[in-house]
Protein backbone atom coordinates (compact mmCIF):
# COMPACT_ATOMS: atom_id res chain seq x y z
CA UNK A 1 0.00 0.00 0.00
CA UNK A 2 1.52 3.12 -0.86
CA UNK A 3 0.80 6.59 1.30
CA UNK A 4 -0.68 8.19 -1.62
CA UNK A 5 -3.41 10.05 0.20
CA UNK A 6 -1.56 11.81 3.15
CA UNK A 7 -4.31 11.17 5.89
CA UNK A 8 -3.86 10.15 9.36
CA UNK A 9 -5.76 8.31 11.78
CA UNK A 10 -7.44 9.15 15.00
CA UNK A 11 -9.33 7.66 18.05
CA UNK A 12 -12.79 6.83 18.50
CA UNK A 13 -13.94 5.39 21.49
CA UNK A 14 -10.42 3.60 21.86
CA UNK A 15 -10.00 2.28 18.09
CA UNK A 16 -7.80 3.36 16.19
CA UNK A 17 -9.02 4.42 12.50
CA UNK A 18 -8.88 6.60 9.60
CA UNK A 19 -9.04 10.56 10.08
CA UNK A 20 -11.75 12.18 8.66
CA UNK A 21 -11.82 13.02 4.63
CA UNK A 22 -11.53 16.55 3.45
CA UNK A 23 -14.91 18.10 3.92
CA UNK A 24 -16.21 21.56 3.58
CA UNK A 25 -16.53 24.17 6.35
CA UNK A 26 -19.80 24.04 6.32
CA UNK A 27 -19.99 20.67 8.15
CA UNK A 28 -20.28 19.90 11.61
CA UNK A 29 -18.56 16.23 11.78
CA UNK A 30 -19.20 13.80 14.60
CA UNK A 31 -17.44 10.66 15.36
CA UNK A 32 -20.31 8.16 15.93
CA UNK A 33 -23.40 7.14 13.66
CA UNK A 34 -25.86 7.98 16.47
CA UNK A 35 -24.58 11.39 16.96
CA UNK A 36 -26.04 11.86 13.61
CA UNK A 37 -29.80 13.06 13.58
CA UNK A 38 -32.45 10.61 12.41
CA UNK A 39 -35.60 11.90 13.74
CA UNK A 40 -37.56 8.35 11.56
CA UNK A 41 -40.75 8.71 10.00
CA UNK A 42 -41.70 10.30 6.67
CA UNK A 43 -41.99 14.21 7.74
CA UNK A 44 -40.18 16.88 5.32
CA UNK A 45 -37.60 17.33 7.99
CA UNK A 46 -36.82 13.53 8.22
CA UNK A 47 -36.52 13.33 4.44
CA UNK A 48 -34.05 16.23 4.54
CA UNK A 49 -32.41 14.69 7.19
CA UNK A 50 -31.82 11.11 5.15
CA UNK A 51 -31.23 12.56 2.11
CA UNK A 52 -28.10 14.92 3.54
CA UNK A 53 -27.28 11.86 5.43
CA UNK A 54 -27.11 9.81 2.44
CA UNK A 55 -25.49 12.84 0.28
CA UNK A 56 -22.40 11.96 2.84
CA UNK A 57 -22.76 8.18 2.28
CA UNK A 58 -21.97 8.16 -0.68
CA UNK A 59 -19.20 10.25 -0.99
CA UNK A 60 -17.59 8.23 1.43
CA UNK A 61 -17.92 5.22 -0.66
CA UNK A 62 -16.95 7.60 -4.01
CA UNK A 63 -13.69 7.96 -1.24
CA UNK A 64 -13.18 4.69 -0.45
CA UNK A 65 -13.31 3.24 -4.16
CA UNK A 66 -10.95 6.52 -5.14
CA UNK A 67 -8.17 5.47 -2.38
CA UNK A 68 -8.43 1.82 -3.26
CA UNK A 69 -7.51 3.01 -6.54
CA UNK A 70 -4.86 4.96 -5.63
CA UNK A 71 -3.60 2.97 -2.45
CA UNK A 72 -3.39 -0.18 -4.56
CA UNK A 73 -1.29 0.41 -8.18
CA UNK A 74 -0.58 -3.62 -7.88
CA UNK A 75 -3.42 -5.10 -7.78
CA UNK A 76 -5.24 -6.90 -11.24
CA UNK A 77 -5.21 -3.90 -13.77
CA UNK A 78 -9.08 -5.22 -14.55
CA UNK A 79 -9.59 -4.87 -10.90
CA UNK A 80 -8.62 -1.43 -10.39
CA UNK A 81 -10.90 -0.58 -13.68
CA UNK A 82 -13.96 -1.86 -11.92
CA UNK A 83 -12.83 0.47 -8.63
CA UNK A 84 -12.25 3.41 -11.58
CA UNK A 85 -16.07 2.94 -12.19
CA UNK A 86 -17.20 2.78 -9.26
CA UNK A 87 -15.77 6.14 -8.70
CA UNK A 88 -17.98 7.72 -11.64
CA UNK A 89 -20.94 5.97 -10.11
CA UNK A 90 -20.48 7.15 -6.61
CA UNK A 91 -19.88 10.54 -7.67
CA UNK A 92 -23.08 10.93 -9.71
CA UNK A 93 -24.84 9.12 -6.83
CA UNK A 94 -23.67 11.46 -4.43
CA UNK A 95 -24.67 14.91 -7.15
CA UNK A 96 -28.21 12.86 -7.28
CA UNK A 97 -28.85 12.58 -3.41
CA UNK A 98 -27.23 16.43 -3.32
CA UNK A 99 -29.64 17.95 -5.81
CA UNK A 100 -32.59 16.04 -4.29
CA UNK A 101 -31.88 17.12 -1.11
CA UNK A 102 -31.75 20.90 -2.36
CA UNK A 103 -34.33 20.15 -4.30
CA UNK A 104 -37.11 19.46 -0.91
CA UNK A 105 -35.68 22.38 0.88
CA UNK A 106 -32.05 21.13 2.71
CA UNK A 107 -29.12 23.70 3.06
CA UNK A 108 -25.41 21.82 2.98
CA UNK A 109 -24.35 21.27 6.53
CA UNK A 110 -27.52 21.50 8.06
CA UNK A 111 -27.22 18.14 9.75
CA UNK A 112 -23.82 16.68 11.37
CA UNK A 113 -21.99 14.19 9.21
CA UNK A 114 -20.26 11.21 10.29
CA UNK A 115 -17.55 9.51 8.60
CA UNK A 116 -17.09 6.43 10.24
CA UNK A 117 -17.44 3.99 7.24
CA UNK A 118 -14.51 5.54 5.56
CA UNK A 119 -12.59 5.53 8.98
CA UNK A 120 -12.92 1.32 9.47
CA UNK A 121 -12.39 0.66 5.39
CA UNK A 122 -9.22 3.18 4.76
CA UNK A 123 -7.60 1.85 8.10
CA UNK A 124 -7.79 -1.74 6.57
CA UNK A 125 -4.39 -2.29 4.64
CA UNK A 126 -5.79 -5.23 1.80
CA UNK A 127 -7.23 -4.69 -0.55
CA UNK A 128 -9.35 -7.69 -0.42
CA UNK A 129 -9.99 -6.74 3.37
CA UNK A 130 -11.26 -3.56 2.03
CA UNK A 131 -14.08 -5.29 -0.58
CA UNK A 132 -15.13 -7.69 2.21
CA UNK A 133 -16.15 -4.71 4.47
CA UNK A 134 -17.36 -2.16 2.19
CA UNK A 135 -19.01 -4.27 -1.01
CA UNK A 136 -19.50 -7.46 0.66
CA UNK A 137 -20.92 -5.88 4.37
CA UNK A 138 -21.90 -2.08 3.89
CA UNK A 139 -23.14 -1.88 0.24
CA UNK A 140 -24.55 -5.52 -0.27
CA UNK A 141 -26.64 -4.73 3.58
CA UNK A 142 -27.24 -1.65 2.60
CA UNK A 143 -28.85 -2.77 -0.64
CA UNK A 144 -31.40 -5.30 2.16
CA UNK A 145 -32.35 -2.28 3.71
CA UNK A 146 -32.95 -0.23 0.74
CA UNK A 147 -35.63 -3.66 -0.41
CA UNK A 148 -37.61 -2.45 2.59
CA UNK A 149 -37.19 1.84 2.77
CA UNK A 150 -37.73 2.56 -0.84
CA UNK A 151 -41.67 1.45 -0.48
CA UNK A 152 -41.70 3.93 2.62
CA UNK A 153 -40.39 6.59 0.51
CA UNK A 154 -42.48 6.27 -2.56
CA UNK A 155 -45.57 6.74 0.33
CA UNK A 156 -44.36 10.46 0.42
CA UNK A 157 -42.02 11.18 -2.03
CA UNK A 158 -42.02 9.14 -5.40
CA UNK A 159 -39.32 11.24 -6.78
CA UNK A 160 -36.82 10.08 -4.03
CA UNK A 161 -37.89 6.32 -4.41
CA UNK A 162 -36.69 6.51 -8.22
CA UNK A 163 -33.66 8.08 -7.32
CA UNK A 164 -33.09 5.03 -5.07
CA UNK A 165 -34.09 2.32 -7.12
CA UNK A 166 -31.76 3.71 -9.49
CA UNK A 167 -28.73 4.01 -7.05
CA UNK A 168 -29.15 0.47 -6.01
CA UNK A 169 -29.10 -0.75 -9.44
CA UNK A 170 -25.30 0.76 -9.76
CA UNK A 171 -24.78 -0.63 -6.14
CA UNK A 172 -25.65 -4.37 -7.39
CA UNK A 173 -22.63 -4.30 -9.97
CA UNK A 174 -20.38 -3.21 -7.20
CA UNK A 175 -21.34 -5.84 -4.59
CA UNK A 176 -20.97 -8.31 -7.80
CA UNK A 177 -17.38 -7.74 -8.96
CA UNK A 178 -16.41 -7.53 -5.13
CA UNK A 179 -18.05 -10.60 -4.97
CA UNK A 180 -15.94 -11.67 -8.26
CA UNK A 181 -12.66 -10.48 -7.22
CA UNK A 182 -12.61 -11.81 -3.58
CA UNK A 183 -13.16 -15.42 -5.02
CA UNK A 184 -10.35 -15.15 -7.29
CA UNK A 185 -7.96 -13.25 -5.36
CA UNK A 186 -8.41 -15.87 -2.82
CA UNK A 187 -8.07 -19.30 -4.98
CA UNK A 188 -5.07 -17.86 -6.06
CA UNK A 189 -3.41 -16.53 -3.07
CA UNK A 190 -4.65 -18.02 0.08
CA UNK A 191 -3.37 -15.38 2.17
CA UNK A 192 -5.95 -13.43 1.12
CA UNK A 193 -8.32 -15.40 3.01
CA UNK A 194 -6.17 -13.91 6.42
CA UNK A 195 -6.39 -10.85 5.31
CA UNK A 196 -10.45 -10.92 5.12
CA UNK A 197 -10.26 -12.30 8.43
CA UNK A 198 -8.42 -9.57 9.64
CA UNK A 199 -10.73 -7.13 8.22
CA UNK A 200 -13.76 -8.31 9.04
CA UNK A 201 -12.20 -8.56 13.04
CA UNK A 202 -11.36 -5.29 12.53
CA UNK A 203 -14.60 -4.31 12.10
CA UNK A 204 -15.94 -6.33 14.98
CA UNK A 205 -13.72 -4.17 16.96
CA UNK A 206 -15.11 -0.96 15.75
CA UNK A 207 -18.65 -2.32 16.14
CA UNK A 208 -18.16 -3.05 19.46
CA UNK A 209 -16.83 0.28 20.90
CA UNK A 210 -19.16 2.23 19.07
CA UNK A 211 -22.51 0.97 18.02
CA UNK A 212 -25.12 1.69 20.43
CA UNK A 213 -28.05 1.12 18.38
CA UNK A 214 -30.32 -1.82 18.57
CA UNK A 215 -29.75 -4.02 15.76
CA UNK A 216 -32.35 -3.63 12.35
CA UNK A 217 -35.11 -6.42 11.83
CA UNK A 218 -34.19 -6.94 8.69
CA UNK A 219 -33.70 -10.34 7.31
CA UNK A 220 -30.99 -11.74 4.72
CA UNK A 221 -32.61 -11.43 1.05
CA UNK A 222 -31.58 -14.69 0.00
CA UNK A 223 -32.43 -14.51 -3.78
CA UNK A 224 -31.16 -10.73 -3.78
CA UNK A 225 -27.70 -12.38 -2.06
CA UNK A 226 -27.63 -15.35 -5.02
CA UNK A 227 -28.03 -12.34 -7.61
CA UNK A 228 -25.04 -10.42 -6.08
CA UNK A 229 -22.70 -13.25 -6.55
CA UNK A 230 -23.11 -14.95 -3.02
CA UNK A 231 -22.28 -18.25 -2.50
CA UNK A 232 -24.90 -20.73 -0.60
CA UNK A 233 -22.26 -20.96 2.23
CA UNK A 234 -21.54 -17.31 1.81
CA UNK A 235 -25.13 -16.80 2.62
CA UNK A 236 -26.20 -19.39 5.31
CA UNK A 237 -22.77 -17.34 7.30
CA UNK A 238 -24.64 -14.16 6.87
CA UNK A 239 -27.73 -15.59 7.85
CA UNK A 240 -25.51 -17.12 11.04
CA UNK A 241 -24.86 -13.25 11.36
CA UNK A 242 -28.19 -12.25 12.13
CA UNK A 243 -28.56 -14.19 15.09
CA UNK A 244 -25.15 -13.48 16.50
CA UNK A 245 -26.35 -9.90 15.78
CA UNK A 246 -28.94 -9.63 19.24
CA UNK A 247 -25.72 -10.51 21.08
CA UNK A 248 -23.22 -8.33 18.32
CA UNK A 249 -24.86 -5.44 15.97
CA UNK A 250 -22.43 -6.18 13.46
CA UNK A 251 -24.97 -5.81 10.39
CA UNK A 252 -26.71 -3.24 12.15
CA UNK A 253 -23.60 -0.47 11.33
CA UNK A 254 -24.09 -1.72 7.69
CA UNK A 255 -27.74 -1.06 7.83
CA UNK A 256 -27.46 2.12 8.92
CA UNK A 257 -25.37 3.13 6.94
CA UNK A 258 -27.55 3.58 3.96
CA UNK A 259 -30.90 3.81 5.38
CA UNK B 1 7.81 6.81 -40.73
CA UNK B 2 7.77 6.15 -36.82
CA UNK B 3 8.82 2.07 -36.22
CA UNK B 4 6.93 -0.28 -34.44
CA UNK B 5 8.96 0.40 -31.54
CA UNK B 6 9.27 3.98 -31.80
CA UNK B 7 4.78 3.61 -31.71
CA UNK B 8 5.25 1.47 -29.12
CA UNK B 9 7.09 3.34 -26.51
CA UNK B 10 5.13 6.43 -27.24
CA UNK B 11 1.82 4.73 -26.74
CA UNK B 12 3.26 2.84 -23.28
CA UNK B 13 4.60 6.04 -22.20
CA UNK B 14 1.43 7.83 -22.74
CA UNK B 15 -0.65 5.03 -20.82
CA UNK B 16 1.89 5.61 -17.60
CA UNK B 17 0.89 8.97 -17.80
CA UNK B 18 -2.53 8.14 -17.59
CA UNK B 19 -2.25 5.66 -15.15
CA UNK B 20 -0.37 8.25 -13.14
CA UNK B 21 -3.22 10.29 -14.13
CA UNK B 22 -5.55 8.50 -12.81
CA UNK B 23 -4.26 7.33 -9.24
CA UNK B 24 -3.38 11.11 -8.63
CA UNK B 25 -6.98 12.04 -9.33
CA UNK B 26 -8.29 9.10 -7.48
CA UNK B 27 -6.06 9.90 -4.45
CA UNK B 28 -6.95 13.38 -4.23
CA UNK B 29 -10.55 12.78 -4.02
CA UNK B 30 -10.28 12.24 -0.16
CA UNK B 31 -7.70 15.08 0.69
CA UNK B 32 -9.86 18.00 -1.61
CA UNK B 33 -12.69 19.80 0.73
CA UNK B 34 -15.05 20.80 -2.25
CA UNK B 35 -17.89 18.37 -2.76
CA UNK B 36 -18.18 19.36 -6.70
CA UNK B 37 -14.58 19.08 -7.41
CA UNK B 38 -14.69 15.53 -5.31
CA UNK B 39 -17.08 14.84 -8.05
CA UNK B 40 -15.43 15.81 -10.91
CA UNK B 41 -12.25 14.26 -10.13
CA UNK B 42 -14.09 11.04 -9.52
CA UNK B 43 -15.47 10.89 -13.16
CA UNK B 44 -12.48 11.99 -14.48
CA UNK B 45 -10.28 8.51 -12.80
CA UNK B 46 -12.95 6.84 -14.40
CA UNK B 47 -12.00 8.88 -17.53
CA UNK B 48 -8.07 8.20 -17.02
CA UNK B 49 -8.62 4.85 -16.45
CA UNK B 50 -10.66 4.08 -19.76
CA UNK B 51 -7.77 6.14 -21.62
CA UNK B 52 -4.81 3.72 -20.02
CA UNK B 53 -6.99 0.64 -20.70
CA UNK B 54 -6.93 1.67 -24.33
CA UNK B 55 -3.36 2.46 -24.88
CA UNK B 56 -2.30 -0.83 -22.72
CA UNK B 57 -4.61 -3.05 -25.29
CA UNK B 58 -2.47 -1.08 -28.22
CA UNK B 59 0.99 -1.42 -26.64
CA UNK B 60 0.04 -5.19 -27.21
CA UNK B 61 -0.48 -5.02 -30.88
CA UNK B 62 2.52 -2.98 -31.08
CA UNK B 63 4.94 -6.34 -29.78
CA UNK B 64 4.69 -5.46 -25.98
CA UNK B 65 2.89 -6.93 -23.21
CA UNK B 66 -0.74 -6.27 -22.71
CA UNK B 67 -1.41 -3.26 -20.45
CA UNK B 68 2.22 -2.49 -20.28
CA UNK B 69 3.88 1.26 -19.01
CA UNK B 70 6.86 2.60 -19.38
CA UNK B 71 7.95 5.05 -17.55
CA UNK B 72 9.00 8.31 -19.12
CA UNK B 73 12.17 10.84 -18.51
CA UNK B 74 13.38 11.46 -15.68
CA UNK B 75 12.33 15.10 -15.79
CA UNK B 76 8.98 14.26 -16.74
CA UNK B 77 8.40 11.81 -13.65
CA UNK B 78 9.36 15.10 -11.73
CA UNK B 79 7.37 16.87 -13.05
CA UNK B 80 4.11 14.48 -12.31
CA UNK B 81 5.74 13.96 -8.76
CA UNK B 82 5.32 17.54 -7.98
CA UNK B 83 1.98 17.76 -9.55
CA UNK B 84 0.62 15.12 -7.46
CA UNK B 85 2.11 17.23 -4.64
CA UNK B 86 -0.03 20.35 -4.63
CA UNK B 87 -1.99 20.84 -1.96
CA UNK B 88 -4.74 23.56 -2.50
CA UNK B 89 -7.37 22.93 -4.95
CA UNK B 90 -7.23 25.89 -7.27
CA UNK B 91 -3.53 24.67 -8.00
CA UNK B 92 -4.80 20.95 -8.19
CA UNK B 93 -7.06 21.72 -10.91
CA UNK B 94 -4.89 24.18 -12.54
CA UNK B 95 -2.12 21.85 -12.72
CA UNK B 96 -3.91 19.41 -14.20
CA UNK B 97 -6.75 20.95 -16.28
CA UNK B 98 -5.15 24.00 -17.53
CA UNK B 99 -1.63 23.00 -17.71
CA UNK B 100 -1.09 18.79 -18.60
CA UNK B 101 -4.07 17.46 -20.30
CA UNK B 102 -3.37 20.47 -22.38
CA UNK B 103 0.54 19.85 -22.75
CA UNK B 104 -0.84 15.87 -23.10
CA UNK B 105 -3.06 17.04 -25.74
CA UNK B 106 -0.39 19.07 -27.81
CA UNK B 107 1.86 15.74 -27.84
CA UNK B 108 -0.72 13.60 -28.77
CA UNK B 109 -0.87 16.42 -31.71
CA UNK B 110 2.87 15.93 -32.68
CA UNK B 111 2.25 12.38 -32.44
CA UNK B 112 -0.20 12.49 -35.01
CA UNK B 113 1.37 14.67 -37.35
CA UNK B 114 4.59 12.39 -37.14
CA UNK B 115 2.80 8.95 -37.34
CA UNK B 116 1.53 7.46 -40.90
CA UNK B 117 -2.06 7.45 -40.03
CA UNK B 118 -2.37 3.93 -42.39
CA UNK B 119 -0.09 1.85 -40.99
CA UNK B 120 -0.97 3.69 -37.17
CA UNK B 121 -4.66 3.48 -37.96
CA UNK B 122 -5.19 1.75 -34.80
CA UNK B 123 -3.32 4.15 -32.57
CA UNK B 124 -4.32 6.93 -34.37
CA UNK B 125 -7.88 6.42 -33.70
CA UNK B 126 -7.39 5.81 -29.75
CA UNK B 127 -5.34 9.25 -29.63
CA UNK B 128 -8.81 11.29 -31.51
CA UNK B 129 -11.00 9.38 -28.89
CA UNK B 130 -8.84 10.57 -26.44
CA UNK B 131 -8.27 14.24 -27.52
CA UNK B 132 -12.03 13.98 -27.36
CA UNK B 133 -12.21 13.25 -23.68
CA UNK B 134 -9.49 15.11 -22.68
CA UNK B 135 -11.08 18.19 -24.27
CA UNK B 136 -14.50 17.06 -22.15
CA UNK B 137 -12.97 17.09 -19.14
CA UNK B 138 -11.14 20.02 -19.16
CA UNK B 139 -14.25 22.08 -20.28
CA UNK B 140 -16.06 20.51 -17.48
CA UNK B 141 -13.14 21.79 -15.17
CA UNK B 142 -14.21 25.60 -16.76
CA UNK B 143 -17.69 25.42 -15.79
CA UNK B 144 -17.50 24.17 -12.79
CA UNK B 145 -14.78 26.98 -12.20
CA UNK B 146 -16.84 29.88 -13.80
CA UNK B 147 -20.15 28.33 -11.52
CA UNK B 148 -17.42 28.52 -8.69
CA UNK B 149 -15.48 30.97 -8.61
CA UNK B 150 -13.08 30.38 -5.52
CA UNK B 151 -11.92 27.69 -7.49
CA UNK B 152 -10.12 30.20 -9.81
CA UNK B 153 -6.11 29.53 -9.38
CA UNK B 154 -5.40 33.98 -9.55
CA UNK B 155 -1.34 33.13 -9.35
CA UNK B 156 -0.96 33.32 -13.38
CA UNK B 157 2.65 32.82 -12.56
CA UNK B 158 2.62 30.11 -11.10
CA UNK B 159 0.43 28.33 -13.89
CA UNK B 160 2.77 29.90 -16.43
CA UNK B 161 5.69 28.15 -14.81
CA UNK B 162 4.83 25.05 -14.49
CA UNK B 163 3.39 25.26 -18.17
CA UNK B 164 6.99 26.19 -19.19
CA UNK B 165 8.74 23.54 -17.52
CA UNK B 166 6.12 20.83 -19.05
CA UNK B 167 6.79 22.18 -22.48
CA UNK B 168 10.10 22.66 -22.10
CA UNK B 169 10.76 18.98 -21.49
CA UNK B 170 11.57 16.99 -24.79
CA UNK B 171 11.17 13.75 -25.09
CA UNK B 172 8.80 12.70 -22.92
CA UNK B 173 9.43 9.26 -24.11
CA UNK B 174 12.12 7.47 -23.15
CA UNK B 175 13.60 5.66 -26.28
CA UNK B 176 17.19 5.29 -24.89
CA UNK B 177 18.17 1.14 -23.97
CA UNK B 178 18.29 2.32 -20.58
CA UNK B 179 14.38 3.23 -20.51
CA UNK B 180 12.53 1.63 -17.75
CA UNK B 181 9.73 -0.23 -18.39
CA UNK B 182 7.15 -1.16 -15.89
CA UNK B 183 4.16 -3.36 -15.40
CA UNK B 184 0.74 -1.34 -14.28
Amino acid sequence: MTELVAIGTKVVQGVVVRADPAREPCYEIVHLHHEVPDQGGTSEESRRERLHRETNNEMQSLEVAAICVADFPDAPWELRLELARQCWDEARHTALCDQRFKAIGGRRGQYPIANLDWSVVAMIDSLAGRMAVQHRTFEAGSMEVAQVKIPLWRETDEESAEMFEAIEADEVQHVRFANEWINRLTASEPRTALQIASAVAFLRRVVAATAVIEPHDIATDVAGRQSLGFSSGEIAAVQRQEHELRAFPMRALASERHE
Amino acid sequence: MLTVKERGQFVATMRYIHVWLMETLAGWVPSTPELEVKLLLGEHVWDAAQQADALGKRTFELRLPLQHSVRPTDAYVDLLADIRAVGPTPQRLAAIYDVLLSAMGARYRRYLSATDTLVDAPTVRIVERELADMARMMEACRALRETLPALQLHDDDWRESLRGREAAIEPVVAYADGAVALEA
